[in-house]
């Protein structure tokens, strides 16, 4: 009978025979993650499509700026044995190319130019990575590095609201706490009936 | 002697003849405010009571419009980020004249909690004229149905002329557009 922990150990197994595994985690009881080398993902992403796991569920990718890498991870999953599985893989920061999944998933073409979009990493093999899908006429680097400053950058391009006092709450001079507690001691002093 | 029932006709200036019929026009276009709801953001959760028996929008003779050439007000109901700024600025200068735009939520007045997104613009009057804010994050119902009455007190009173500013300052509204824009027309692949 197959149940969830067979699934798990199924997966572990094949993935381990395949490819040579740097790390394996377990994020919960229904999806496991591995990390493998660059030049591996495309062989154990096609031996898990083969396997069952003929869904790309997404494609995306991570900034470890301290180390200096961008990590690509993969979610694939099985309808008939529902397990997810993550391929994670890191590569080079500097010059991010990670080749096209195309030929395995043509479905990864849009979460391709999506990542190109937002972390410009390179995807050679996809013909129109590089072609704008949700910014529209970015001028910048790709927003979602961590060297990348929102704040910055919304302060530069749209125009802020000038206001003529402080109203923050954190400004020392506003009182309006004080003020509030003043007035419910004051409101529980006039209230009628049994005291509290 | 005169009959009373007699008025002789003043001869009325051209400017006087105007005003009289917009304000024969006001009084029935604030009674019947179409509304074209940009639901950009979190803000269009307030809508349905508003619309539905709750609050009864029908009671201010309010109403939904699918399209902009035939609505009145266009309802910016919440965060704006800058791909949809570029479409509510097309959506804006389709709509027929007089136009009023009432915006929902801190995020039109000043970005709100999205102050330092890249995506987001913080100030809605920069790029088209405003009539009406309804402040808050989000702003309850009784507070939009309250922003509505007070755009129709805003025609009444002759001070919801947004649409007329726009006119008057259409080369600054453009450039702040194209600021934070770069262009205001859409290139994408599925306008092409």
């Amino acid at each position: 009978m197959m149940n969830s922990t067979n699934n798990l150990d199924f997966v572990k197994e094949f993935v381990n025979s395949k490819v040579q595994v740097l790390k394996t985690e377990s994020v919960d009881k229904q999806q496991l993650a591995f990390e493998v080398n660059q030049n591996d993902v495309h062989l154990l992403l096609s031996s898990l499509k083969s396997a069952g796991w003929i869904q790309m569920s997404y494609l995306s990718a991570i900034d470890w700026i301290e180390e200096n890498k961008f990590e690509m991870v993969y979610v694939l999953f099985n309808w008939d044995k529902p397990v997810y599985i993550q391929v994670r893989a890191k590569i080079d920061r500097e010059n991010p190319v990670m080749d096209s999944i195309l030929p395995i998933f043509p479905g990864a073409k849009y979460y391709e130019r999506e990542v190109h979009e937002f972390f410009g990493i390179a995807f050679p093999g996809n013909p129109d990575y590089k072609k704008q899908l949700i910014l529209e006429g970015w001028d910048d680097i790709p927003p979602m590095r961590k060297d990348f400053d929102p704040k910055v950058y919304s302060d530069r391009k749209f125009p802020k609201r000038e206001y003529p006092q402080d109203f923050s709450v954190t400004d020392p001079k506003n009182n309006s706490k004080a003020k509030r507690e003043a007035r419910e001691v004051r409101a529980t002093s006039l209230r009628g009936g049994k005291k509290q | 002697m005169k009959s009373t029932k007699f008025t002789p006709v003043t001869k009325l200036s051209k400017e006087e003849v105007d005003r009289k019929w917009w304000e024969i026009g006001d009084f029935f276009r604030r009674n019947s405010l179409w509304m074209l709801m940009y639901c950009t953001g979190c803000c269009a959760i307030e809508l349905p009571p508003a619309m539905t028996s709750a609050y009864d929008m029908e009671r201010l003779g309010m109403g939904p419009m699918a399209t902009p050439r035939q609505a009145d007000i266009l309802l910016v109901s919440g965060y704006l980020s800058l791909k949809t700024l570029r479409r509510l600025i097309y959506t804006y200068e389709q709509m027929s004249e007089p136009r009023f735009v009432v915006a929902l939520g801190s995020c039109p007045i000043n970005g709100g909690i999205y102050h330092d997104s890249h995506a987001v613009i913080n100030q809605l009057d920069q790029y088209i004229p405003v009539d009406v804010y309804v402040a808050g994050c989000m702003p309850n119902t009784e507070s939009v149905m309250n922003g509505f009455v007070d755009l129709m007190i805003k025609i009444k009173n002759k001070t919801a002329v947004g649409w007329k500013n726009y006119h008057k300052n259409f080369e600054w509204y453009k450039e702040n557009q194209l600021n934070s824009l770069g262009e205001v027309v859409v290139h994408d692949e599925f306008h092409q």
